[in-house]
Order: structure tokens, then sequence, then C-alpha cells
């Protein structure tokens, strides 16, 4: 076998098989950037009416309820914009980087986020829980006694899952980095 | 770049960038499709970024290598190239043999450093090595050297089938 084998090889993969159309990939295109916009519009949303809210309440009806609620949604919030941060960088980085340097690029792209996956993502996670844990007198003196047992079984359930979840995207950036330092 | 523009692009460029993928992908045909797709999705994204300092295939390749390399984060799901090899039965013994040779240098392919496979694959897309260079953020010589050191690897790869 000689380099003209290795090109004959390679030449005979199949080619001109039926991709999308260029019309097809521009609207996909399109509709990627309109989910993109109205991911930031529901964040910024979000963001603005916990600030009216907690202008307008904190120093008339601020309780636990309201604490609990803020607590929540604020950790959630954050959590999704610093994947939405993350996610903006190595696609701009993607598309302006020599393959070298993007590749030194991913390598602290994944470490940073391996420390975001140990310590921010459990912190909010926790921040969440205990925003949880301070609405839960109050769903037990409004809700019924089944719905009340209802959402404490769904909630840990819910918590069970996520941290599984979490477990999983931590081994496999941590695999992939291993990968990526091995080669 | 308009759709035009696009369009024309996108038709000198697919084939060789859904053939680059494939190599990525071990020669599976849905994720190179998937990851064609990404590269050109980004290219349409960011098409008022492109200020022309290099020719439009060499950008259009560098992030179809990057798009390959982020992609190989979720690649492990194909199926194996062994599997592959062992599910070709009952079919012409000439279209056996195209299909085995293929496999095995994927196989080879893949046992390759991430660095050594873009080399590799560029060059066997007939990408000119100047371009390779750029894409790769390499100088010339080096790719140059590189090359010869990864074909004869490839070819003893193929020949002994380690």
């Amino acid at each position: 076998m000689d380099n003209e084998d290795l090109k004959l090889t390679w030449n005979s993969q199949k080619t001109g098989l039926p991709f999308n159309t260029p019309a097809q990939i521009i609207a996909k295109a399109k509709g990627q950037r309109r989910s993109q916009i109205g991911g930031i519009v529901i964040m910024l949303i979000t963001v603005l009416l916990l600030i009216v809210f907690t202008i307008l309440y904190a120093g008339t009806q601020w309780n636990n309820f309201s604490l609990g609620l803020t607590l929540m949604i604020s950790s959630l919030v954050f959590r999704i914009a610093l994947e939405f941060i993350y996610l903006f960088k190595i696609n701009k980085q993607m598309v302006s980087l020599d393959s070298k340097t993007f590749r030194s690029y991913v390598k602290s792209h994944y470490r940073a986020r391996l420390r975001i996956n140990y310590i921010i993502t459990p912190l909010c996670l926790s921040i969440y829980v205990f925003g949880f844990m301070l609405l839960i007198p109050y769903f037990k003196a409004v809700f019924s006694s089944s719905f009340y047992t209802y959402i404490l079984v769904s909630g840990a359930i819910s918590l069970v899952v996520v941290s599984g979840l979490i477990a999983r995207t931590i081994r496999k950036e941590t695999q992939f980095l291993k990968r990526l330092n091995d080669r | 770049m308009d759709e035009a523009g696009f369009t024309e692009i996108y038709n000198t460029h697919a084939d060789k960038v859904y053939r680059l993928c494939l190599g990525y992908a071990s020669g599976d045909e849905n994720l190179a499709k998937d990851w064609l797709q990404d590269t050109f999705v980004k290219v349409w994204h960011h098409r008022k970024s492109f200020k022309g300092n290099s020719a439009i295939s060499t950008w259009i390749y560098r992030i179809a290598v990057n798009v390959c390399l982020a992609a190989l984060k979720k690649s492990r799901k194909h199926a194996s190239i062994d599997d592959r090899i062992v599910g070709m039965v009952d079919k012409p013994i000439q279209t056996e043999d195209r299909e085995y040779k293929l496999s095995k240098m994927y196989r080879c392919i893949d046992q390759l450093t991430i660095q050594n496979k873009n080399l590799i694959l560029l060059e066997l897309e007939d990408i000119p090595q100047a371009t390779i260079a750029e894409t790769l953020g390499l100088a010339h010589g080096a790719v140059r050297t590189r090359l010869s050191r990864i074909r004869k690897a490839l070819l003893k790869c193929m020949t002994h089938g380690q």
C-alpha cells in the first residue's frame, strides 16, 4: 500500500449525499437565533420582575415566602445566564481561532466549566433548595395534605434527578478534558 | 454575504466539509451530517465577522475543524468501527473490500492525536498545505514534515493492522 492507495481509499467514501439545502440551513440558523433571543428576553423579563417585586415588597410585605421565591428564581436565572455566557464565548472562539489555539481554548473552557460544576452549580442548587424549604410552611398552610405531600415528593425526586444530571455532566466533561490532554 | 452568496459557498464546500467530518466521526454518516450542518449554521451566523483576511475556504475549514473538535465530546455514541467491520456480510466482494479498507482507515485515523488527525484529514481532501497551515495555526514547514510522518504511520497501520 502507498500514498495513492490512501487517497483512493479515502476518495471511495460516499459523496453527494442528500444534505440539507442551503435554504434549510439558513432557516435553521434563523430559528436558532430566534430561540436564543427568546431565551435572553425571558431571562431579562424575569430579572426585571424580580427587581420590581423586591423594590415593591422589600420594605412592607417582605417575608420568607418572598425571600424563598426570590432565592429560587435568582439562583436559577444566574446559573442559566452563566451557561449562556459560556456557550456564547465558545461559539465566538470557534469561528475566529485557528485549530491549535482553539484546542487550548477548549481545554481552559472545560477546566473553567469543571470549577463551575464543582462549586457554582452545587451552590446554586443549595440556594434553590433553601429557597424551596422556605416556601414549605406556606405550602402546608395553603394546600391540601395530599397535594402538599405531592410537592414534597416531586421536589425530592427533582433534586435527585438534577444531582444525577450534574454528576453525568461532570463525568462527561472530565472524560473529554482527559481525552484532549492525552492526545 | 447574502443568501445567494451563502448558497454558492455551501454548494462549493459542503462535500469537502462533510468528508472531513466523516473522518472525525469515524465514518458515522449521521454525525458527519450534523457537524456539516453546525458548520454552515455558524458560517451563516458569523458571516459578517469574516473580513477577508484569509480565503473563505480557509475560514470554513477552520470552523469545520473546530466544530468537529468541540463535538468530539458527544461522539462516543456512534457504533464502533469494529462493529461495522463485523456487519459487512453478504455484500459483493468489491464493495466489501472497499468498505473494509475504509473502516480500517477510519480506525487508523482514530488512533492519531487530534492535531495529526486534523492534518491528515485536510491533506486527504487535497487542501493545499499553505491553507492547512493557516487553518491549523502551524508553520508551513512543520506541516510538510509532520504530514510525511503521519502518512508513514497511517500506511503502516493500514498494512499491518496496528
